[in-house]
C-alpha cells in the first residue's frame, strides 16, 4: 500500500545506483549468503580456539542453537512484512500479547501445552490481521500503525498482568514445558541410533517455521503473490492480484510467527511474563537484512535469515565468553552491522564494474 | 487565517485547550497553582525538544531511531566529564553537545556514503551508542556534579515557567525560522517533498539529509543539557523511553513520514497533549501503563483521520474540477 518509510530521500539518493540484489551470474564472492556463511564457520573457528569451551556441548552449544532458532523466527516474523515492504515495529509486543493469552489459557482454563501455544498462535495472527487491516484500509505507512499498536499493546499488556496474577507473571506450568526447555535430540530415539545431544528440541519449532514460510515462498501462488505486491504494488493491483488482501495477510504471517518466538522465549525462560519480546525489534531486522532481504520488499531470503541470525548470535556467544560484558556486546553488534552492509555494498559495486568489463 | 482555522494546529490546540480546562476543574483548581504549573511545564521541556529532533528528519523523509541513544549517550558524556573529570561546567555541557551533533553528522554521512537505509543505519548506530553509554556510566548513577546546573534545571521565571521550559521554546522558535525563513531550511523541505524536483533544481539532496541529521543531534543535544540540568543524576536508563514519545509527537502534530512537511508548532502542541495525559494519569492515580495505552491510540487515531481528511479533500476537488481528473485519468 504505502512506501516504506524514508523512501523518498534514500530513493532518489539509490537513483543512480540499481537495487541492491546482485546480478545473475554475479561472481560467488558477491552472494552474500555464501560470504555469511563462511564468517560464521571462520568466527566459530576462532571463538574455539581462543576458548575451547566454546565447543562445550551442553553449556554453550545447546543455548546457542536454542537462540539461534528463537531468533531466526523472530526473524521471520519480520521477513514475512518485509516481503511486501512493509515494517513490523511490534513485533515483539504482539508475541507478548499472544504469550499473555497463552499464560492466562494455561492460568485459568488449565489448557494442555499445545492447545495453550495454539490459542498464542491464534492471538497473535488475529492482532497481526488487525494490524494489516488498519493499514490496508487507511493506506496509512504500516511503520506508524504498528508504532501505534506496540504503544497500545505496551500499556494494555501491564495492565492485564496486574489485573490477573500477583507478581506480574503467570505461574501455572502445564506439564511437558519444563521437558520441551532442557530435552535436545538426545531424547529422540529411532532403535539404537539417538540424535545429538547438542540440538534443543525447541529448535524442530524453527526448522517447521522456516520449511513453511519457505515452502510459501517458493512454491505456492500465495507467496508469488506477495513478493509481486512487494516488489509493485500498482503493478501488483493491475495484474489482478487483491493487494489490500495480501497486505493483511502477511502481518497476521508475521504476528503468528511472532506468537511462535515468544512461545519459544517463554518454554526456555520459564515464565510468560509481561516482558516478554522487548529484545525482539533489533534481532528481528539483524537477521532478514544481513541475509539479504530488502527493505523495499519484492525479495527474501529464509536461509539468509537463518545465517545472519546465526552470525549475530554466534559473536553474541563469542564476545561473551572472551568476556566482554553483555552490554558493551551492542557496541560491535552495531558495527558489524554497519560493516556487513557497507561492504555488501561495496560488493556489490564492484562485482557490477567487473561484469561491465566483461561485455 | 481560515487556513489556520482548519489546520492540524487548530484542532490541537482547541482539544489541548479543552483538555486542560477539563484537568483544572477535575483538580479542584489546584493545577493553576504556581508549584503545580511549574510541574506541569518542567517535564514538557524535554519531549519537546525530542518530538522536534526526530521531526527535523521526518521532514527530509529519514527517520532516527537512534534519538534516545544519542541524549543519553550525550548526558552520559557530560555527566561523566563534570563528576570523574573535574570538566567545567560549560566546557563539559559544549562538548556533550557537540558529540550529539557529530553523531547527527555522522548518521547522516553513513546514509548519503553506503546509501543504506536510514532506518538500518541509525538502528546501528543505536545499539553502539547503548553500549558506548552503558560503558560510560555502568550500573552507577552520577551525580556528583556542581550544584550550580542543578540550580538552573530547577529554576523558574516568575516561580512558575521554568528555564528549561524557555530554553526549549528558544529552540522551537529558532527551528521554525531555519526551516521556513532560510535557504537550508528551505532546500531540506524540497528535498524531502519531492527529492526529483529538488535535484532538477539544483538542490543536493544529500546535503540535506546530513543537514537534517545533523540538527537533529544538535537538538538532542540540548535535550540531553536540559535532562542533565533538571533530574536527579545521570545513569544508563536515560534516552531509553525517548523513542515512542519522539514519533508520537510529530505524527500527532500532523508530519508527514514521507517527507516535505515542517511542524514546529503542531509537534510542540502535541507534546502538550501528551504531557496532559499523563498529568491526568497522576490526577486519577491511574498505572503509568494508561497513557502508552491512550497515546498509542491517539497516534493511530490521528492518522486515520488525517487520512480520511485527506481523501474526502480529494475527492471533493476532483467533483468541483472534472476536467482535471479526466486529464489526470487519460495521463
Amino acid at each position: 500500500m504505502t512506501a516504506p518509510v524514508s523512501e523518498t530521500a534514500t530513493q532518489a539518493l539509490q537513483e543512480d545506483a540499481p537495487i541492491e540484489k546482485p546480478p545473475r551470474g554475479a561472481p560467488w564472492w558477491a552472494n552474500q549468503r555464501i560470504g555469511l556463511l563462511v564468517l560464521v564457520v571462520l568466527l566459530g573457528v576462532l571463538f574455539g580456539i581462543l576458548r575451547p569451551a566454546f565447543y562445550n556441548q551442553q553449556l554453550v552449544i545447546f543455548p546457542l542453537l536454542r537462540d539461534i532458532a528463537m531468533f531466526t523466527v523472530v526473524g521471520l516474523a519480520q521477513l514475512c512484512v518485509l516481503s511486501i515492504g512493509h515494517m513490523n515495529l511490534a513485533v515483539g509486543r504482539m508475541a507478548a500479547f499472544s504469550m499473555m493469552l497463552t499464560g492466562i489459557s494455561y492460568d485459568l482454563f488449565h489448557l494442555t501445552l499445545y492447545s495453550g501455544l495454539l490459542v498464542g498462535l491464534v492471538a497473535g495472527t488475529a492482532i497481526g490481521a488487525l494490524a494489516g487491516w488498519v493499514i490496508a484500509r487507511t493506506g496509512v505507512n504500516s511503520f506508524v500503525v504498528t508504532l501505534a499498536l506496540d504503544f497500545l499493546l505496551l500499556g494494555l499488556i501491564p495492565l492485564v498482568y496486574t489485573g490477573l496474577t500477583d507478581n506480574a507473571a503467570f505461574v501455572t506450568k502445564p506439564p511437558g514445558m519444563r521437558e520441551l526447555r532442557n530435552y535436545s535430540l538426545a531424547d529422540v530415539c529411532v532403535g539404537n541410533v539417538c540424535g545429538s545431544p547438542a540440538v534443543p528440541q525447541l529448535a524442530l519449532f524453527a526448522v517447521v517455521a522456516m520449511a513453511v514460510v519457505g515452502w510459501i515462498y517458493a512454491r505456492t501462488r500465495l507467496g508469488r503473490e506477495l513478493l509481486m505486491t512487494g516488489s509493485s504494488v500498482k503493478a501488483a493491483e493491475l495484474s489482478g492480484i487483491p493487494t489490500a488482501r495480501r497486505v493483511i495477510t502477511a502481518h497476521a504471517m508475521s504476528g503468528c510467527l511472532a506468537a511462535l518466538a515468544g512461545f519459544m522465549l517463554a518454554v526456555s525462560t520459564g515464565s510468560i511474563k509481561a516482558t516478554i519480546g522487548e529484545e525482539f525489534m533489533l534481532p528481528s531486522f539483524l537477521g532478514p537484512i544481513l541475509g539479504g532481504t530488502l527493505l523495499a520488499g519484492g525479495f527474501v531470503s529464509i536461509w539468509g535469515t537463518l545465517i545472519g541470525t546465526a552470525l549475530t548470535s554466534v559473536i553474541r556467544k563469542g564476545l561473551d565468553l572472551l568476556g566482554v560484558g553483555l552490554e558493551s556486546l551492542n557496541i560491535y553488534l552495531g558495527l558489524i552491522l554497519l560493516v556487513a552492509l557497507s561492504t555488501d555494498r561495496v560488493r556489490t559495486v564492484l562485482s557490477e564494474r567487473q561484469e561491465v568489463r566483461r561485455q | 487565517m481560515k487556513r489556520f482555522a482548519r489546520s492540524t494546529e487548530m484542532t490541537l490546540l482547541v482539544i489541548g485547550i479543552v483538555f486542560f480546562i477539563g484537568l483544572v476543574i477535575a483538580s479542584g483548581g489546584d493545577l493553576l497553582a504556581a508549584n503545580s504549573l511549574r510541574v506541569l511545564l518542567q517535564f514538557l521541556a524535554v519531549p519537546i525538544l525530542i518530538g522536534l529532533a526526530q521531526m527535523v528528519v521526518l521532514a527530509v523523509g529519514q527517520l532516527n531511531l537512534a534519538v534516545g541513544a544519542i541524549g543519553g549517550f550525550a548526558a552520559a558524556a557530560m555527566g561523566v566529564l563534570m563528576a570523574d573529570h573535574g570538566v567545567s561546567v560549560p566546557l563539559a555541557l559544549l562538548i556533550g553537545f557537540l558529540l550529539a551533533g557529530i553523531v547527527g553528522l555522522l548518521n547522516g554521512v553513513l546514509v548519503v556514503l553506503t546509501r543504506i537505509n536510514g532506518f538500518i543505519v541509525t538502528l546501528a548506530t543505536m545499539t553502539i551508542l547503548l553500549g558506548v553509554q552503558y560503558r560510560l556510566v555502568g550500573t552507577r548513577t552520577v551525580d556528583a556534579y556542581p550544584q550550580g546546573l542543578k540550580t538552573f534545571g530547577a529554576a523558574a521565571l516568575f516561580g512558575v515557567i521554568p528555564w528549561i521550559f524557555v530554553v526549549a521554546l528558544i529552540v522551537a522558535g529558532l527551528l521554525a525560522v531555519m526551516l521556513k525563513r532560510t535557504v537550508p531550511g528551505r532546500q531540506l523541505l524540497a528535498s524531502g517533498g519531492n527529492p526529483i524536483a529538488a535535484r532538477l533544481s539544483g538542490i543536493s539532496n544529500d546535503r540535506s539529509v546530513i543537514v537534517a541529521h545533523t540538527l537533529s543531534g544538535a537538538i538532542l543535544g540540548v535535550a540531553a543539557i536540559l535532562t542533565v540540568a533538571s533530574s536527579p543524576g545521570v545513569n544508563k536508563s536515560i534516552g531509553g523511553d525517548w523513542l515512542l514519545p519522539s514519533f508520537a509527537a510529530p505524527i500527532i502534530g500532523g508530519a508527514l513520514l514521507t517527507g516535505g512537511s515542517a511542524v514546529v508548532l503542531g509537534t510542540v502542541l502535541a507534546a502538550f497533549i501528551v504531557r496532559f495525559v499523563d498529568t491526568a494519569r497522576a490526577e486519577f492515580s491511574l498505572e503509568p501503563s494508561w497513557v502508552n495505552f491512550v497515546v498509542g491510540a491517539v497516534v493511530l487515531g490521528s492518522v486515520v483521520l488525517g487520512q480520511v481528511r485527506t481523501r474526502r479533500q480529494e475527492r471533493r476537488s476532483v467533483v468541483k474540477s472534472p476536467d482535471v481528473a479526466v486529464a489526470g485519468g487519460v495521463s
